[in-house]
């Protein structure tokens, strides 16, 4: 019966893990980076299902309605977060807010990941005077004042086009340049190899070149970078609204809710207003990072752990 | 290096002819007479208008307009203020020193923190201090700055009373008087700090990290053989020669101080260079508006040049050219 059993064995040889399979079976182990996952999602499904979510939790589930007779009330059973100065349930405002966070930075993510990467592998793989006038541009993109040009053209595009999706066309087009540089990086390096000369040889397209044998190779880089990309992007999202540049002031976002600290009496004596996105935008923040580091040490072959 | 140096800040002319015409086109595309501040908006005689469009030269082709308009800038004549009605110029000078306070107490919090940090860590790595300054530093790093600046303002002022949580100088105190001087440090203390704090992340790891690999090096094994004290070789041996690409991280704390002052001083409403540029969005003073626009993409693109030729100049392993 034993020696069958060995005879089994034998004949099966066991597979060796794909390198997809090491780095889940490496982010599973990270302990810090799993909870993070966690927390991600559960913010993730309690925004989206906010209009499901809302009218269980609070009796006031209307986000856009001024509640006269419920102003400021502070946390207790029926508001369990309390409500803000217009009397609207800050629970409430607190995941629809997480829809909006969430959408900007997602989407704004995707934008420069699209125009960094598509840049940075032109610049790399071509080289030459496209490299030149690529990078050159980019230089010049990252050379801008961030904050300036953000605010600057948000004000002149405001009341053009949709309030929301300005903020995430303007963030995202003048962020890309520093994924582009990696990217390209990435790729000069990846050139050379042996294989990319082969698929030359045999008559591949650039194109094909580029979207079947490089980018393939480069995407681990990519996805590291865009999650802390996300990360930042949240940030800025709700500093612009936090200041007043961001989302339309009526839509509420973290940074929107948060920036009813402006008001000395809120900050100073009502601290359930400003507290809630705060304490969840930091808490967002240090996940995706954690996430991102994650990632970066189990899509990384030489860390071994 | 004087050849690089002066080939970098060569090239550096066609990025700032660049952005000069894009901050141009900007203004262009902004409604009303956002250049000279010289047309009251108040009058809308359309007669008024358009004789005055004609005595500014707004008739004339757009690269006309640009070159009267970039001659002047580069003499100092920023427009008029439509809100303030004083010239750009004498605005922005008036709120330099301010910013200038913030940003140098700001740098000098961060070096402080960054040195007592990085040196402990650097000297007794992967112990319990070293992963707790880590962690401080991650969570600093992490946290973004507004956020840090609402909870500073809520905790030491508010509740702990210790600062004064708006403006730059108490109104009361006589200028030129020792509680003047006092009561302004006294206000720039905790923006500077949320600032400073923001960028010591890096400063610390780096120092940390410096500091390990010098550690391993032979002059320190020298000096350990002839029975120099380790509190000698770490604080005069390896600081000294850790210290010095430090400085490059100067050049890019120079546009990260420009970005971190526009957020902390408006909400710590303190009058600076930031809060007038985001006044001047929210009042429509486009003449402010687009002379600041133009002044912080010139001092980040010296920011960023600087990093740069100090990186040359420091190390001279790194030959550019």
């Amino acid at each position: 019966m034993a020696s069958s059993t060995t005879i089994t064995q034998q004949k099966k040889p066991e597979r060796s893990l794909s390198p997809w399979q090491i780095a889940r079976r490496k982010f599973i182990r990270n302990k810090l980076a799993m909870i993070s996952s966690f927390f991600i999602v559960l913010v993730t499904l309690m925004s989206l299902s906010a209009p499901f979510l809302a009218p269980v939790l609070s009796p006031l589930p209307d986000i856009s309605k001024v509640n006269i007779g419920a102003m400021s009330i502070e946390p207790n059973g029926e508001h369990l977060l309390g409500t803000d100065k217009s009397g609207r349930d800050v629970l409430t405002r607190l995941f629809y807010g997480g829809r909006i966070s969430l959408l900007v930075g997602f989407s704004a993510t995707l934008i420069v990941i699209t125009l960094g990467t598509a840049v940075g592998a032109l610049a790399g793989f071509f080289g030459g005077f496209i490299d030149s006038i690529l990078m050159r541009f980019t230089d010049f993109v990252l050379n801008f004042p961030f904050l300036v040009f953000v605010i600057v053209l948000n004000t002149i595009l405001y009341g053009i086009v949709d309030g929301l999706w300005v903020l995430i066309m303007v963030i995202g087009a003048l962020s890309w340049g520093g994924v582009a540089r990696l990217v390209r990086s990435k790729v000069l390096a990846e050139k050379e190899n042996e294989y990319i000369l082969a698929a030359l040889s045999i008559g591949c397209s650039p194109f094909k070149v580029i979207t079947k044998h490089l980018l393939p190779n480069v995407v681990s880089t990519i996805i590291v970078q865009g999650t802390l990309i996300f990360a930042t992007m949240i940030v800025i999202e709700s500093a612009l609204s936090y200041l007043g540049f961001g989302v339309p002031q009526a839509t509420p976002s973290w940074g929107n809710m948060l920036s009813s600290a402006n008001e000395p009496d809120v900050l100073q004596g009502k601290p359930w207003i400003w507290m809630p996105p705060a304490i969840i935008i930091t808490l967002t923040i240090l996940s995706i990072n954690f996430i991102g580091e994650g990632l970066k040490d189990a899509l990384n072959p030489k860390s071994l752990r | 290096m004087l050849k690089y140096s002066i080939r970098r800040l060569l090239g550096m002319i066609p990025m700032l002819i660049l952005i000069s015409i894009v901050v141009f086109s900007l203004a262009k595309l902004m409604p009303g007479d956002s250049l000279s501040g010289e047309i009251d908006p108040l009058n809308t005689d359309p007669q008024y208008i358009a004789e005055m469009r004609e005595k500014l030269g707004y008739n004339d082709p757009l690269p006309v307009q640009y070159v009267n308009w970039i001659s002047g800038f580069v003499q100092g004549e920023f427009g008029k203020s439509t809100r303030f009605q004083i010239p750009v110029f004498d605005l922005i000078m008036e709120k330099i020193p301010n910013t200038l306070l913030l940003g140098i107490t700001a740098l000098i919090i961060t070096y402080i923190m960054a040195f007592l940090m990085g040196m402990y860590s650097g000297r007794r790595p992967y112990t319990l201090g070293d992963n707790a300054i880590a962690g401080f530093n991650y969570v600093m790093l992490a946290i973004p700055s507004f956020v840090a600046a609402v909870f500073a303002i809520y905790i030491f002022a508010f509740q702990l009373n210790w600062f004064p949580f708006a403006g730059s100088v108490d109104i009361l105190a006589e200028q030129g008087s020792f509680e003047y001087y006092l009561s302004r440090m006294h206000h720039v203390l905790l923006p500077a700090i949320v600032l400073g704090a923001m960028s010591t992340a890096s400063y610390t790891q780096f120092l940390r990290n410096d500091i390990i690999e010098n550690s391993r090096k032979d002059f320190v094994r020298t000096a350990r053989a002839k029975g120099t004290p380790m509190k000698k070789i770490y604080n005069v041996h390896i600081l000294r020669n850790s210290i010095i690409p430090l400085v490059t991280f100067l050049g890019f704390d120079f546009a990260a101080l420009i970005g971190g002052a526009i957020i902390t001083e408006t909400i710590f409403t303190y009058p600076g260079i930031g809060q007038l540029f985001l006044e001047s969005v929210t009042s429509r003073d486009y003449p402010t508006l687009m002379a600041l626009t133009m002044l912080l993409s010139f001092l980040t693109l010296f920011g960023n040049l600087l990093a740069d030729i100090l990186y040359g100049v420091v190390d001279p392993r790194i030959r550019l050219d």
